[in-house]
This record gives structure tokens, C-alpha cells and sequence, in this order.
């Protein structure tokens, strides 16, 4: 992790530092102009492409933040404030904070579509009243002072790349914190974000406040290089093209940010070299956009895919994880680790789940099986948290969690695996692991994914088979140690030979991790290999509860399964 | 009489070959049996015989017509239907309205009724609220209620009680025995070798086996070989 | 208070083609879940289309109907592009695209017309209908109110009553399981585009004479039309139209209150968070979703 983040640093340090040279030194002063914008501009993308393309919000105001931002710089210089330039402008990204916030508060709850609404009305409204407050100092021409040391153009561009090496190096490291991997979780599925505990509110907020911040920052960099702004240079069609150019190359990385940058400031440069419309820029970049979401691919990503294709990523060493011992034993809780009690679900006139009464004991494997449409899925939904109402209680030792949402309940010990893998295919498995389970050492990971015979913690969940991303979700729930896994068909896909392994590994949750499991499986063999009792449900009742010997031979549960009446199973 | 024959046909998904130069055919009054494990393109072939992904080589003639070139439209008109996996109703629409949405008149929602009498008392209920029984045997009546000839079925099986799954394949027998050509794809081999007239074994995209429901049936060993390889 | 009541009935024209607008994005996204940021562009060509040829010389009629067809040909040409390549992404991507094609529309539009450069956009419907209570109602605000409550009306029955109403559902649900048992999808899904385009090239037309007259501003007109359909939840034409119309309303009693007038432009953003506020009312977060 720490490794990766501290190369990418370096690799962006490095670069800037011979980018600043050969600028600088070698080309003509109207050149280091344009660079600078170039550079402006890709601050700007940078924060777009935190929040549409990292974390999958559509946000049309970032230069109405950036707009904030400048304003506040050009307040504080109006105002005569105590310090200088730099010192404004990171006052003026701070500044734009709160309105991110404000703005994304409401928003953010509700549909994904909501926000680009919200975030268009907000462009808007800000034109307006830019328009009319006007910029600080506009009318007497009084322009924002650069620092003596960048005053050139060679400096304010050695000026404005400091702060970009600063926000790029920043955003490395953020990217591959949890909260990095947070954002990818929730722009993945949101329903599998919130079953890891994550709060979708604060994930969303966290991306847009900081996206703010950053948008904040680029339009104090652009009122130094400016001196004196109008409301024009934050009008909501730059924050439109912003958004199409950060979509066509994938602003979320450093090279996609700069990448557009420089195509911000090359498309209307060379056309005004040729004579035509400036404004022309703006189809290519609707053309490039649409063209990167038809084939779900930024620039920056077919780039990156490229590389990784010639570079052809060395094996993970599996001799090294072998010798990694498997997590170490944990002393087995008794008493009942989860109980349903009532618990009534209904769809319309459909009741899903009828007066369940289901007890999950401490230390051990219990199955829940079934007929298709029998319940099984909605007593996970439901006792994870993810059913708008249901009537009856669920409670996680002896505690009632239904006042709970479904992240708080994952926090406080109940975890869920899905029928189909929802793993963002962006993370490394180790990155997928600690996201799951939160902060814990390296060695411990390694431990977890050798038990369930995973792939080493680097790779790319994007490069595993379907079949071992199934086990990844296995480790996931249990890296987090709750009180209670629910499983939901863990061995769905698979082969005979690895559903018989999947069931071992189930069966040494319990020892291993302390957790007492519930799991839902259609797979007879599986169930017997790894469960202790076994409950069954049938049209939305318990019909049989006890032993797995006992329960599969009893007539009730025969019946369920095979059949006598042809008519009633379809009812 | 109708009958569908398939050359040499080739499907990708994501640029990469799927399924490749299958052959196979169907007629009037048939239950063709496709079989093979997971992975080895028995959808994928489904979805390019019927449109909802193209192909990439290879023909599909429907009485003589080639179709591979058409969109899923159209290939509706030439008498395909696809049901497809994962009990595709819209849930929005009650049962009714579902039925309605594929009939050309209001007698083959009558004659879809006739076929699934358990749909009956559920026709006003939304699609989305019928058990997964229920919404299969509903997606099967809106494909029949748009008179085709040819009807692919894709796991038809999958998740479903024994029970239901058994009353579904003797439909699916009826309804050959009246003239109907069908494509059937299955994970579970014996319930469809059962119904079946010929069987298609399919490994990695391409056919492995080719000849009667009756031979395989009788010869566990062999399905077990086609499935899993010589090796075992 | 009777020049607020006068105000209030001002916007009444811009509130109607709010809501007309607002009602076309409800039935774009019912039917063809795409949220279309594209719309009042769309709206924006065929009122120019009306403009130059106005200005040319041909008299108004066919010109209004040269405009309508051009309404159409673009609403048709983005439902194509987002039929042909973006019929299975989801929701989110779709919006996206609008967006980028937004960009793009703006830029050729704001091109061939000349950018700030002056029209004269001819006025359809002058002149006063009838007072009531000693204000004024136009001819143009009962028009494009009477015209949303036509199509609001006309939107409903062809979706619950008619067999092409049914067909469109079942697109709107599933567009490759309703193209496999033979639903024509594609034939509707640009009727569906044409419709909407027709429609909002007229609201444009009505609305764009009291509006600064640039391609890019009437384009944006798609802020309003989109909180009007968050009003009505994206589902309910009604509430849409009904919001449409109200913050028509809204806007013109700014106009009197002294000082607001120039904030005009912020009213729609105001609503849309007060609607997004209660939409929330203590509802807790699910992540049912």
C-alpha cells in the first residue's frame, strides 16, 4: 500500500521537477503561460475527478467552487487580509467547503441523479449572483499580487505546479487509504458499500468536500495568474465542459487530470491559430466524452490498460504465503449470537417471510435451506438491514438492532455476503480485504487470504476469476470479525471439488474467526459438510429446525423439496 | 414445418471467442438439448441466435431465410422467441399486462392461461410479487403468446423446486408435440435428456457431442466424459 | 399586493413552460430512463430554426412548423445516439451523456447563431386574454398552460390505456426482454424522442421571447424544467406541471420585491433544495436501494 503511494509520489515529484526545468528554461515565455493554465486547469479536473469519477456522483458546479475560491482570494486582497497569495488561496479552497457540503447534503441521500440536478441549479444560481455582486475589485482594476519570488510567468508557473505536485502527491495517498477504497466500494454498488459498514452519506460527502476543496484551490491559482477576474471565467458551461473533459480522460488519475488539462488549453489555442471558433473545443470534447462512456473506458484507463498488457504483471510469489501460518484460533463465545423473533415480511399481498422465529447459536455453522422463493434471501435483507419495513424484531446478542441501518448493523457485528460478487473490480484483493475489515497488518491479511487460498493481497480484483472472487467475498466478511457472517449461496458457480473445499473452510469460521455463521445453500453436500444444525424454510415459514441428519430425512422437509402435490409448490 | 439451421456459427463477448463454429439444428415438433458446464457458451450461443448480442461469424437460416444479420426485432417476426435466464418479467406490469405485452390477440392470452392455469388467479397481481415458479412459468406463456415457431429456453431449471421444474419440461414436451421447435438449455442433463429428441454437448465454446438424448441418457459414463474431459 | 398578484401572474407564462418542459424529462425518463439534459437545447434549435426563417422572411406559420420539425430531427438524432450505443447503461451513464452532449449542442449552436449577436424572436401569442380581479392573463399563459395540462392528460391516457401505452412500459422496464417478444423498441423509443422534441420547441418558442435570447441561456432552461420534474419525483405529471408552474410563479414575484430581481436566476436551485429537504423529512438513510 504505503509502497505504492510513496512510488507514484516520487514518479509525480520527479516529473514535475524536470517538467518545471525543460519549461521554465527552454521554452519561450508565452509557452510557460500556457503551461500554467495547463496546470490550472488540471487542478481542476483533479477535483472533478475525485467525485464523478472515483466516487460516481455527476457534480456540474465545480467551477462555481473553483468560482468561490477566487472570489475569497480576491476578497482577502480587497480587504487588505494578513498574509499573502498562498495563504488566500488555501483559504479560498477551505472556503468553498461549505458550499459543497451545503449543497451535497440534501442531495446525496436520494438518487445518484439527483446531484447533477442539484449541483446544475447550483451553477446556475451562482452565475446569477456572481454576475451581479461582481468580483472584488473588478471595477477598480485592482488585481490579486503574486508572491515577489513567482511574480515572472516562470514563477507563477513554478508556483502553481508546487501546488499541483502538493494535490497530486495528497491524492496518491488518499486513494489508497480505506477511504480511497470506500469511494470505489460506493461508485461499485452502494448496497454492498453499506454491508461493509461503510456510511454512503459520509463516503459521498467525504469525496465532495474534498472535490470542493480542491476546486476551491484551482480558482485562487486561477486569480493569481489572472489578476483580475470576471464572472465569465466560472460560467456553469465551463463547469459542463470541465465535467466532459474529465470524463474523456479520466481526471480521477494524475495522468487523465493532466491529460485534459493540457487539451483544455491546446483545442481552443490551436483553433484560434487556425481562425475558427474557440467554442468548437467544446464538441470535441462532447464527442471524446459520449465516446469514453459508450466504451466504459476513460483515455487514462485504456492507457493504463495498455501498460499493464506489456508489462505483464510478475506472478505473485506463492512460495512466499505458504509458509504464512492460517489465522490463529479464537477462544468460541456460547449463548445465541442472532435471533429473529416474528419477523414478518411482506411484498404487497405476497408474505415473503411469515412469523419466523430463527436463533443463530455462538460458535457454530447453521444452515438455512429452502425451495427457491422460500424466504431465504429476504431474511438476509432483512436481518442485515436492507428492507424498507418488516414487522418482528431481529436481535444481535440479545441486543435489538431494528432501529439500526444497514451500515450501523455491519459495524456492530452483523456481515453479509451477496448471491453475485459486488467487489469494485479497481481494488487490489489486499485493498478489497481492508476495506472489508478495516485497518489490519499486512501479515494478517496475507494470513486471512492463504487460509481461503486467494490470491496474493497486489492483484487486481479486476484479474480473478469469478469463482475465486466468491471466496475474496468469504474473506472479506470474516476479516472483519464480526459476532455473526451471513452467507448468502457462497458456492454458487462452482465446481464440485470447490464447493467440497469452500464448505471445510466455512465450517473453521467459527474457530478461526469467532464468528457464528449463517448460511443459505442450496448444495445438500455443502450443508451437511459444514453445518451444525440447519433450519428450513418453506413459502416463508420455519418448517423444520434441528440436526442436519434429522432435518433432511424428515417427511416435511422431503415434501418441501421433492414434492408430492404438484399443484401447491407453484402456489 | 419450421426449422431453424445453424453454420458455423461464431459469438465474442468482449473480443474474445465464445462460442465457435457451432453447428447445429432444430425442427417443427423437436426439443434440441444443449448441455455442457458452466462457462462453456451455452447462453452466449442462445443470445446470438437470437440478437441480444451479434455474431461474429457463421449464418442462421429460419426456413430458409437467413436471419444472423437481423436485429432481435426482426427475428421476431421470423418466428424466434428467447426466454431468456434469470426470469425476465417486467414488475412492473401485472401479469396480465405482461402476457398482453407479447400477444398479438387477446386469444393467445387466453391460450397462455389455458397452458399455466396457476397464472390465472395471479393476473392482476404485479409480475414482480409472483414466486420465482410463477414468473417463470410467465415469461414461457409471453413468449408462446407471440405464436412463435422456434422457442430457445435458457436454464429454465435454475433455482427452482424439483417439483416445478418436472411440471415445466413436461409443458416444454407438450408443446413440441404440438408442433413446436425448441432450443433448451440446461445445467441439470438428466431432467432435459429426458424430454429431449437430440442432444448438443458444448466444452469451451464448441460442440463436443452431437447425436441422440436417448444414447447419452443411457450412457451416464459418457455424459460424465463429455463434461469433465478424456482425463477422468 | 396587487402588483405581487400581477407579478405572480407574469410568470405564469414561464411557469407553464416550465412545467411543459418539466412534463416532457418525466416522460423522457419513464420511458426511456434517460434524465435528458439535452432537452431545452433541443428546444433552443427548433426556436431558432423559427427565428432565422422569421427573419428571412417566411412568414410565421411555416416557419413554427419548420421549427417543430427541426425540434424533431434533434430530439430524434440524441435519441438515437443514446438508443444505438447506450441502451443498457444504467441510469447515471445515460444522464452523463446528456451532459457531454450538452456541451457539444451548446458550443455548434452558440456557433451558427452568431453567439450574443441579436434576434428577434417573434412573439406567438400576444396580447391579453381576459382580467381577472384587475390582472392581466396573457394569451401565451393559458396557452402553454392549457397546453401542459393537454399533454399531462394526453401522457397518462396513452400510458395506462392504449396498447402503445403498455409497450412503452414494458421498454421503459426491460428494453432487450421487450424487443425479444417482438415489441418494435426502437420505433418507440423515437417516437419518444420526436414527441418530446415537438414539445419542448414549442414550449421554447413561447418562453424565449421574455428570456435573453442567446443559445446558450435558453438551453439552460433545462435547470427549471428539471426541478419542475423533481417536484413531481420524476413519476407524477401532475406535480410536475404543478411545480413547473409554481416556480414560474415564483420568479415573477421576485421581480417586485426589491432587490431580488437580479437573483431571478436562483430560484430554481432555492426549490430544488427545499424539495430535495423534504423529500428527506425524517426519513432515515436506506441503503435499501
Amino acid at each position: 500500500m504505503k509502497r505504492a503511494s510513496f512510488r507514484s509520489a516520487s514518479v509525480i515529484v520527479a516529473a514535475a521537477m524536470v517538467a518545471g526545468a525543460i519549461i521554465t528554461g527552454l521554452l519561450p515565455g508565452y509557452w510557460t503561460y500556457l503551461a500554467t493554465s495547463v496546470l490550472i486547469s488540471a487542478v481542476a479536473l483533479q477535483s472533478i475527478g475525485l467525485v464523478a469519477g472515483r466516487t460516481g456522483m455527476i457534480a456540474l458546479c465545480q467551477m462555481s467552487f473553483a468560482g468561490v475560491g477566487a472570489w475569497t482570494v480576491g476578497y482577502l486582497n480587497v480587504g487588505g487580509a494578513p498574509g499573502n497569495l498562498p495563504v488566500w488561496i488555501f483559504i479560498g479552497g477551505l472556503a468553498a467547503v461549505p458550499f459543497g457540503v451545503a449543497i451535497g447534503l440534501p442531495a446525496l441521500r436520494l438518487r445518484g441523479i439527483n446531484l447533477a440536478i442539484v449541483t446544475l441549479g447550483f451553477a446556475t444560481a451562482f452565475d446569477a449572483i456572481l454576475a451581479s455582486i461582481t468580483f472584488p475589485g473588478q471595477t477598480k482594476f485592482i488585481a490579486v499580487p503574486r508572491p515577489e519570488i513567482f511574480d515572472s510567468d516562470g514563477g507563477y508557473f513554478i508556483f502553481v505546479l508546487i501546488f499541483y505536485v502538493f494535490l497530486a502527491v495528497g491524492l496518491e495517498f488518499l486513494i489508497r487509504t480505506r477511504l480511497g477504497a470506500i469511494w470505489l466500494a460506493v461508485r461499485h454498488s452502494e448496497r454492498a458499500a453499506a454491508a461493509h459498514g461503510i456510511s454512503i452519506p459520509g463516503a459521498k460527502l467525504s469525496a465532495f468536500a474534498i472535490s470542493a476543496f480542491i476546486a476551491g484551490i484551482s480558482g485562487g491559482l486561477l486569480a493569481g495568474y489572472l489578476g483580475t477576474l470576471v464572472a465569465d471565467n466560472f460560467n456553469m458551461m465551463q463547469s459542463l465542459a470541465l465535467f466532459a473533459v474529465s470524463t474523456m480522460t479520466g481526471a480521477q488519475f494524475a495522468e487523465g487530470a493532466l491529460i485534459g488539462g493540457i487539451l483544455a488549453v491546446a483545442f481552443p489555442e490551436i483553433l484560434r491559430r487556425l481562425n475558427l471558433g474557440q467554442d468548437i473545443g467544446n464538441v470535441l470534447f462532447a464527442i471524446g466524452a459520449t465516446q469514453a462512456l459508450s466504451a466504459g473506458e476513460s483515455m487514462s484507463e485504456t492507457l493504463r490498460r495498455k501498460v499493464r498488457g506489456w508489462r505483464k504483471a510478475a506472478p505473485a510469489p506463492l512460495d512466499a504465503g505458504a509458509r504464512i501460518a492460517p489465522p490463529a484460533a479464537v477462544p468460541l463465545r456460547h449463548g445465541t449470537a442472532l435471533s429473529t423473533r416474528g419477523l414478518t415480511v411482506r411484498y404487497g399481498a405476497v408474505v415473503a417471510l411469515n412469523h419466523v422465529d430463527l436463533a443463530v447459536p455462538e460458535g457454530a455453522v447453521s444452515g438455512l435451506i429452502g425451495p427457491n422463493g422460500a424466504g431465504k434471501s429476504t431474511l438476509i435483507d432483512a436481518v442485515a438491514g436492507f428492507l424498507h419495513s418488516y414487522s418482528g424484531s431481529v436481535e444481535l446478542a440479545g441486543d435489538a438492532v431494528d432501529d439500526q441501518p444497514a451500515h450501523v448493523r455491519a459495524r456492530n457485528g452483523i456481515r453479509r455476503t451477496w448471491q453475485t460478487t459486488r467487489i469494485a473490480p479497481e481494488l487490489t484483493v489486499g485493498a478489497y480485504v481492508r476495506l472489508a475489515g478495516g485497518e489490519m497488518s499486512d501479515a494478517e491479511v496475507q494470513a486471512i487470504l492463504n487460509w481461503i487460498e486467494c490470491p496474493h493481497p497486489d492483484t487486481l480484483v479486476a484479474s480473478v476469476d469469478a469463482g475465486t472472487r466468491r471466496l475474496l467475498d468469504v474473506a472479506g466478511v470474516v476479516a472483519a470479525r464480526p459476532k455473526v457472517v451471513l452467507l448468502d449461496e457462497p458456492a454458487a458457480g462452482q465446481s464440485y471439488e470447490e464447493t467440497i473445499k469452500l464448505g471445510r473452510h466455512i465450517a473453521e469460521i467459527p474457530k478461526l474467526f469467532g464468528c457464528a455463521v449463517l448460511l443459505v445453500e442450496h448444495d445438500m453436500d455443502l450443508v451437511r459438510a459444514a453445518c451444525s444444525e440447519i433450519t428450513v424454510l418453506d413459502f416463508g415459514r420455519v418448517i423444520a429446525a434441528g440436526a442436519p441428519a434429522v432435518v433432511l430425512e424428515d417427511p416435511r422437509v422431503r415434501k418441501a423439496y421433492l414434492g408430492i402435490e404438484e399443484g401447491n409448490a407453484a402456489a | 414445418m419450421s426449422r431453424m439451421v445453424v453454420s458455423e456459427l461464431r459469438v465474442d463477448r468482449v473480443h474474445l471467442p465464445v462460442v465457435r463454429e457451432v453447428s447445429l439444428s432444430v425442427e417443427s415438433g423437436q426439443i434440441s438439448v444443449l448441455l455442457g458446464a458452466n462457462g462453456a457458451g451455452k447462453t452466449t450461443l442462445l443470445e446470438g441466435l437470437s440478437g441480444v448480442i451479434p455474431v461474429a461469424g457463421g449464418k442462421i437460416e429460419v426456413d430458409g431465410h437467413e436471419i444472423q444479420r437481423q436485429r432481435p426485432g426482426a427475428r421476431v417476426g421470423a418466428g424466434l422467441a428467447h426466454v431468456e435466464q434469470g426470469r425476465t418479467v417486467f414488475r412492473q406490469l401485472t401479469t396480465n399486462e405482461n402476457l398482453r405485452a407479447g400477444a398479438a390477440s387477446a386469444s393467445d392470452v387466453k391460450k397462455a392461461y389455458e397452458l399455466f392455469p396457476e397464472l390465472l388467479p395471479r393476473r392482476d397481481v404485479l409480475a414482480g410479487l409472483l414466486s420465482g415458479g410463477e414468473q417463470q412459468m410467465l415469461v414461457i406463456a409471453r413468449a408462446l403468446a407471440g405464436r412463435p415457431k422456434i422457442l430457445l429456453i435458457d436454464e429454465m431449471s435454475a433455482g427452482l423446486a424439483p417439483t416445478i421444474v418436472r411440471r415445466l419440461m413436461t409443458t416444454v414436451r407438450k408443446l413440441a408435440d404440438q408442433g413446436l421447435a425448441v432450443v433448451l438449455v440446461e445445467q441439470f442433463a438428466v431432467l432435459a435428456l429426458a424430454v429431449g429428441n437430440r442432444a448438443y454437448v458444448l466444452r469451451r465454446g464448441k460442440i463436443v457431442y452431437d447425436g441422440a438424448c436417448a444414447e447419452l441418457r443411457d450412457a451416464p459414463d459418457k455424459l460424465h466424459q463429455l463434461y469433465l474431459g478424456s482425463g477422468s | 399586493m396587487n402588483g405581487l398578484l400581477t407579478s405572480a401572474v407574469a410568470g405564469l407564462t414561464a411557469g407553464g413552460a416550465y412545467g411543459l418542459l418539466g412534463v416532457c424529462a418525466v416522460f423522457t425518463y419513464r420511458l426511456v430512463a434517460v434524465v435528458n439534459f439535452t432537452s431545452a437545447a433541443i428546444g433552443t434549435a427548433g426556436t431558432f430554426v423559427l427565428v432565422v426563417l422569421n427573419e428571412a422572411g417566411i412568414p410565421l406559420f411555416p416557419a413554427v412548423l419548420c421549427g417543430l420539425v427541426a425540434g424533431v430531427i434533434a430530439g430524434v438524432a440524441i435519441g438515437l445516439v443514446m438508443t444505438k450505443w447506450f441502451a443498457e447503461s444504467n441510469a447515471s451513464t445515460k444522464a452523463a451523456v446528456t451532459v457531454a452532449l450538452l456541451v457539444g449542442i451548446v458550443a455548434i449552436g452558440l456557433r451558427l447563431t452568431g453567439g450574443q449577436h441579436p434576434h428577434h424572436f417573434p412573439d406567438l401569442f400576444s396580447g391579453s386574454a381576459m382580467r381577472l380581479a384587475g390582472v392581466e392573463l396573457t394569451i401565451s399563459s393559458l396557452l402553454t398552460i392549457g397546453l401542459g395540462v393537454a399533454f399531462t392528460i394526453l401522457a397518462d391516457v396513452l400510458l395506462s390505456r392504449t396498447r402503445m401505452g403498455l409497450h412503452l412500459r414494458a421498454l421503459s422496464e426491460r428494453p432487450m426482454a421487450a424487443e425479444l417478444i417482438g415489441v418494435p423498441v426502437q420505433f418507440l423509443s423515437i417516437l419518444v424522442w420526436g414527441i418530446t422534441g415537438a414539445v419542448t420547441a414549442f414550449s421554447l418558442m413561447i418562453i424565449a421571447p421574455q428570456r435573453s435570447p442567446d443559445f446558450m441561456s435558453l438551453s439552460l432552461l433545462v435547470v427549471p424544467a428539471l426541478a419542475a420534474a423533481l417536484i413531481g419525483l420524476f413519476r407524477s405529471f401532475w406535480m410536475t406541471l404543478i411545480g413547473g408552474i409554481l416556480i414560474g410563479v415564483v420568479e415573477g414575484m421576485t421581480s417586485v420585491i426589491g432587490g431580488l430581481n437580479q437573483y431571478r436566476g436562483a430560484v430554481p436551485f432555492l426549490i430544488i433544495l427545499a424539495v430535495m429537504l423534504w423529500l428527506q423529512r425524517g426519513a432515515r438513510w436506506d441503503e435499501a436501494r
